[in-house]
């Protein structure tokens, strides 16, 4: 078996896994049948199936990481990009399928591979209980297997395949729980994810017709040749939709805040972590190939970063629901990373050649989308954690919940500093860098405003960390049973999910505490995929300089927390405690003010009336012929008696009767039909004129007429 | 004795046929056979001619002068001819399963069976004459299909029917008689029959001539304004929804417009004139708009019907790009669409046949008890929408590349119709898919207890369709080598 083989039995493996484990779970019951059981509503428990998504997961893992070590970037053998390994499946599809693995790819395969086998060693706990396990067993490995389609992918069609693959087995997720509310966040989400994937389809058209390639080692070639730098751009904004749609960009993040509460923990690290990122792995792509240093492009990136940066941190610190905030508070990273991918693209100011903020946003951007999987894999874990044990996810409800827990508290702090950017922990350095890379660029007004919002939005991110956390592990329940409850609650997790949620966590601390030797290294790996190669100079993490754009952050969070949060949104009850509240305006929802009615009143109201018309076209002229031109003719109708003339002149009586009935007759008025009278009248005539014309006097009067006229005759000519 | 092959499998489902009243069958069963077999030996034939390729022409009847019928196989019709002929034992099968229930069981198979034979004729038809023959006798032979049910609304609907299959027919004839006097032979021949040396003078006239010819044509494939017989057709029973108003009779007038604009008419003549921007312009309105009344509609065959519609014009899209790897792109989305929309049909007439519900709405967690049907119907689906790895994806790439290469602006138009229509079609399907499958926490699931999986006969034809869909989504380049070598000609 060549290694190129391995890119293969990477990406299909979980898909045969996945249908292994769904037969596991439906045909073997682990010894204990399971009585009545109606389709698709198992709940027991069956260990051969959990083991085996694990298992799965784990030698995906372990086949990612073989992998990577056969890459030069890992290995430490000589050798670029060019060395990557390459696999090309033709006729499969139609173009066929084309894989391959560099530095970037393997990074994310392997953190892929991890995050799974977390997320399947959590299900185990989480799921216990719930209906239909099997069903999420089978879409967790499916998904697995379309995401790393979706990261191997060698061409841009192999992306759209795997891509659009990925959003239908992951709309499986957000439906498991079939609440009502599960119901419409997975609604929101195929509707977005059909909507992305089909305009990113027409921007592959586009694309493929202007360059005549998808490969994406020969798209930035043919980019610069291509001369119709329009038809680009619109490919390009096509393919940014499909891709910002999955990442959450604004204003397409609507479906994000709704999906991850409403998904089983576990999903949500994974959608919230990985899914994400494959938007931004989209992106990326168009960014460093086919618009790499073109200040448009990279302004608009800036923008829509910005924007979602800083609307997700704002969703973030009003929410009171502990997955939303983290769902938004997801969204704001990604806006960060987009702000590192528009930093990327911007061009070097002035005349030099290659630029140091290329070099820190490259960094920043991969290390901040490896360092937010990881976190959100921890927090997602804890928030899944909270809920399998106090069955609620408002804040109000599980204050207190983590008192005297230390396990879950270390953890979950350990996530929150990571993404607090708070030094000594992961999300420090990249978003260290990313900072810098601004810093750098320098730039006019507009750049000044982008690095002000990036710290104040860092800030934010401290601000609800901090209330996450305090709310949690700090405060007492107001209800004081139920704080007795969450002290009692001593075995809150088994040991598997206790090592799901030690090992994220430790791994977490292990990836930030060395910024150097790890983190660095990995970055260096991983920014050949955006065609960077030489390594920058080294950045030192801890001078004051660089900390000072860290402390700005960390005050501006206290400031919020302390000023803003603890007194606007933690309002006094009556009984003298202080509840949570989301102060945040009920209609100001993208989705509900605009989409929604946009898509199902608006639109459906004009396109009904438009249809109407038009498809009464066809048949309102047969109508209108046969109304007007084709008319039947008339039945001939019988006349009881009486002729034509008799009729017409009866009817008029019969009116000029009834009009005088109504006017100067309302006294006495007269019924009486002249229709019939004058029938028989006319009768009455026929009659005597045939009794005349018969009679002999009759004809005697004739023949004297006609002899009178004879005599005339005679005598007169 | 291959030439008269071609009038034998005409002839065979007619007589066959005519025969079912007549026979004296001794129970339901042997009447079964007699079909089946009767079907399945036809379709044997049809094959056997596909693999043997007959290189003459056989004349049946010769009127006058260049007046004649005349049969003869070459590039589009066997196409045609091979997915009438792999779908017809299956969907026989299925309607002898079906049709159980129902009344007028023998009247039914006649008109059923004759139909595959006139619309064989209709692919092999040599000259425009055979080909308006047989396409008038298809509207008169599956009237009676449309009317079966005898109901009022089934009335309506035929009369309906009638109205829009003969006026349709009368616009075709003008452009018949047009090609009969002035090209310089009624036979198909690729590129077209008129000289341009000798019509210049009539190019005018000939485009109009052609216009109404295009849309008498499409009358039978529902092109807008010309689309409401369709979905109030779907009261027939589902074996004729499915085969003939998703496949055989709306097929063939796809056909026929590939016939008169490729074959007749030439694209020569047509090409870049005000002609064909009015008729894409009409297509790709249908597009659009048969997708709407889809997601408009509850009524569960209605809203097939009406995706039917918008499908259709992909087609005749491709047909309008007037360019061959324009007819390549509709062929395969002819072939394609077939298999996926005749699988759905099935689904929602197997739904019909066993619990005889016909709205959406009551379609609610069927997924988990009619599983066969619904996972397959999910495959469809998908197919439809355009999904990579199934066949829906194949030709759709297709005809998109085939419009970009076009170019024009209309063509582009035509490009973002096809998306918006992918779209619309994720909606209408997937919202079906999803109340089947994922019918809420609190839904009770004793409300479909007695729902269940119909028998192999129905299933048979559905998994075959489904595999079709994979394997040509997977694997089309064979079909499209077929294809490419068709359109080389022109």
């Amino acid at each position: 078996m060549s290694k190129e083989t391995g890119l293969a039995v990477l990406v299909f493996w979980p898909f045969l896994a996945g249908l292994l484990v769904w037969a596991a779970g439906n045909f073997c019951h682990g010894g204990r049948k399971a009585k009545g059981r109606e389709a698709g509503q198992e709940k027991g428990q069956n260990h051969l199936r959990d083991g085996f998504a694990v298992g799965a997961s784990a030698a995906e893992l372990a086949m990612a990481a073989v992998m990577a070590l056969w890459l030069p970037v890992f290995s430490g053998a000589a050798g670029g990009d060019g060395a990557a390994l390459y696999l090309d499946i033709p006729e499969i599809c139609g173009m066929g399928l084309h894989f391959t693995l560099d530095g970037f790819r393997a990074v994310y395969g392997c953190v892929a591979a991890f995050m799974w086998m977390m997320a399947a060693v959590f299900s185990r706990e989480y799921l216990m209980g719930h209906h239909n396990q099997n069903r999420f067993y089978l879409f967790l490995l499916w998904t697995l297997g379309a995401t790393l389609g979706v990261f191997l992918s060698a061409d841009l069609y192999t992306t759209f395949v795997f891509f659009e693959l990925m959003s239908f087995t992951s709309y499986v997720w957000v439906v498991q729980e079939e609440s009502k509310a599960a119901l419409k966040a997975a609604d929101t989400y195929l509707a977005v994810a059909v909507t992305g994937g089909l305009v990113m389809l027409m921007g592959i058209f586009l694309l493929y017709h202007q360059l005549g390639t998808l490969e994406i080692r020969e798209l930035s070639e043919a980019a610069a040749g291509c001369t119709d730098r329009t038809v680009l751009y619109a490919a390009g904004g096509c393919m940014l939709f499909g891709f910002g749609a999955k990442a959450g960009a604004f204003p397409l993040h609507v479906w994000l805040p709704k999906a991850h509460p409403v998904a089983p923990a576990p999903a949500s690290a994974l959608l919230s972590g990985m899914l994400t990122k494959t938007g931004i792995y989209g992106i990326l792509i168009l960014s460093s190939r086919l618009f790499f240093q073109e200040e448009a492009w990279g302004k608009l990136l800036l923008l829509i970063g910005v924007a979602t940066m800083l609307g997700g941190a704002l969703l973030a610190v009003f929410s009171v629901d502990l997955k939303r905030t983290l769902a938004c508070s997801s969204m704001s990273q990604i806006g960060f990373i987009l702000v590192g991918v528009g930093m990327l693209s911007l061009p070097a100011a002035g005349n030099t050649a290659t630029s140091i903020h290329t070099m820190l946003a490259a960094r920043g951007t991969v290390l901040h989308m490896v360092n937010h999987s990881l976190i959100k894999l921890v927090l997602f874990l804890s928030a899944g954690i909270v809920f399998m044990n106090a069955h609620s996810l408002n804040l109000n409800d599980i204050r207190g919940f983590g008192r005297k827990k230390p396990l879950l508290a270390g953890s979950f702090l350990a996530g929150a500093l990571a993404i607090g950017g708070i030094p000594f922990f992961g999300g420090y350095v990249s978003k260290t860098l990313l900072h810098e890379s601004i810093a750098v660029y320098g730039g006019d007004t507009a750049m000044k405003v982008v690095e002000a919002l990036f710290l104040f939005s860092g800030g934010l991110t401290v601000g609800y960390m901090a209330k996450l956390f305090v709310a949690l592990f700090i405060e007492k329940n107001e209800d004081s049973r139920r704080q007795e409850a969450y002290d009692g609650m001593k075995r809150y997790m088994n040991r598997g999910t206790a090592f799901a949620l030690l090992g994220s966590g430790l791994l977490l601390l292990g990836w930030g505490a060395f910024p150097h030797a790890v983190m660095e290294r990995t970055a260096g790996a991983m920014q050949g995929f955006l065609g960077l190669t030489e390594n920058g100079e080294a950045v030192s993490y801890f001078s004051l300089e660089n900390m000072r754009g860290a402390m700005i952050s960390i005050g501006i969070g206290a400031l919020v927390y302390l000023f803003f949060i603890r007194r606007f949104l933690l309002r006094r009850t009556e009984k003298g405690g202080a509840e949570y509240v989301n102060a945040w305006p009920r209609w100001l929802d993208l989705e509900e003010l605009i989409y929604r009615p946009l898509l199902l009143k608006v639109l459906p109201t004009a396109l009904g009336i438009l249809c109407r018309l038009l498809d009464s076209l066809a048949d309102c002229t047969v109508v209108l012929l046969r109304k007007t031109v084709y008319r039947d003719s008339k039945l001939p109708r019988e006349r009881p008696e009486g002729n034509l003339f008799t009729e017409a002149l009866g009817t008029f009586l019969n009116a000029v009767q009834s009009a005088g009935n109504h006017t100067w007759r309302r006294g006495k008025p007269v019924h009486r039909d002249y229709v019939h009278l004058a029938a028989v009248k006319s009768e009455e005539i026929r009659e005597t004129n045939h009794i005349i014309q018969r009679s002999l006097s009759f004809g005697l009067l004739l023949v004297c007429i006609g002899i009178a006229l004879t005599l005339f005759y005679i005598i007169w000519w | 004795m291959r030439e008269v092959m071609m009038l034998i499998v005409v002839l065979l489902p007619f007589f066959t046929g005519i025969l079912v009243p007549l026979l004296p069958f001794r129970s339901r069963r042997s009447m079964w056979i007699y079909l089946e077999t009767a079907v399945c030996v036809n379709s044997v034939l049809v094959l056997w001619l596909l693999y043997h390729m007959p290189e003459d022409r056989l004349t049946i009847f010769r009127f006058t002068g260049n007046l004649s019928v005349t049969l003869r196989l070459d590039g589009p019709g066997t196409v045609f001819a091979a997915i009438v002929a792999l779908l017809w034992p299956l969907a026989m099968l299925y309607a002898l399963e079906y049709m159980k229930q129902e009344d007028n069981e023998k009247s039914f198979y006649t008109f059923y069976v004759i139909t595959y034979g006139i619309v064989l004729g209709v692919a092999l038809a040599e000259n425009i004459l055979t080909m308006y023959f047989f396409f008038e006798m298809l509207s008169l032979v599956t009237l009676p299909l449309v009317m079966h049910e005898r109901t009022r609304e089934a009335v309506r609907a035929s009369r309906m029917y009638l109205f829009y299959m003969l006026g349709g027919a009368a616009f075709a004839f003008i452009g018949m008689t047009f090609v009969l006097a002035y090209g310089s032979t009624s036979s198909f021949v690729a590129g077209g029959v008129f000289d341009p040396a000798l019509t210049a003078d009539k190019r005018e006239n000939l485009l109009l001539i052609y216009m109404l010819c295009f849309c008498g044509f499409s009358v039978k494939t529902a092109m807008w304004p010309f689309s409401a017989w369709l979905p109030r057709a779907s009261v027939a029973p589902t074996p004729v929804t499915a085969l003939l108003h998703a496949v055989a009779v709306v097929n063939t007038g796809a056909f026929a417009a590939m016939r008169v604009t490729f074959y007749s008419f030439g694209t020569e003549l047509l090409r870049g004139t005000w002609v064909q921007w009015t008729v894409m312009a009409l297509v790709i309105i249908t597009i659009v708009y048969g997708c709407s009344r889809a997601l408009k509609e509850t009524h569960f065959k209605r809203r097939l019907a009406w995706s039917t519609v918008s499908n259709l014009s992909y087609i005749l899209f491709g047909v309008a790009l007037m360019t061959p790897l324009g007819l390549a792109g509709a062929l395969t989305h002819m072939v394609c669409h077939s298999f996926m929309k005749l699988c759905s049909f099935f689904c929602a007439g197997a739904v019909i046949h066993k619990t005889g519900r016909n709205y959406i709405h009551e379609l609610d967690g069927f997924g988990w008890k009619m599983s066969k049907v619904f996972l397959m119907f999910t495959i469809s689906a998908f197919a439809l929408m355009g999904v990579p790895g199934l066949c829906g994806f194949v030709s759709k790439w297709y005809l998109v590349k085939a419009a970009l290469d076009s170019g024009g602006t209309l063509a582009y138009a035509g490009v973002g119709a096809l998306l918006v229509s992918a779209l619309l079609t994720a909606i209408y399907m997937l919202s079906i898919v999803v109340r089947a499958f994922f019918p809420g926490k609190e839904f009770d699931y004793s409300k479909v207890k007695d729902v269940e999986d119909p028998n192999w006969m129905m299933l048979l034809l559905m998994g075959t369709a489904v595999l079709f869909m994979i394997f040509l989504g997977l694997h089309s380049g064979p079909l499209t080598e077929v294809l490419e070598q068709i359109v080389e000609e022109l």
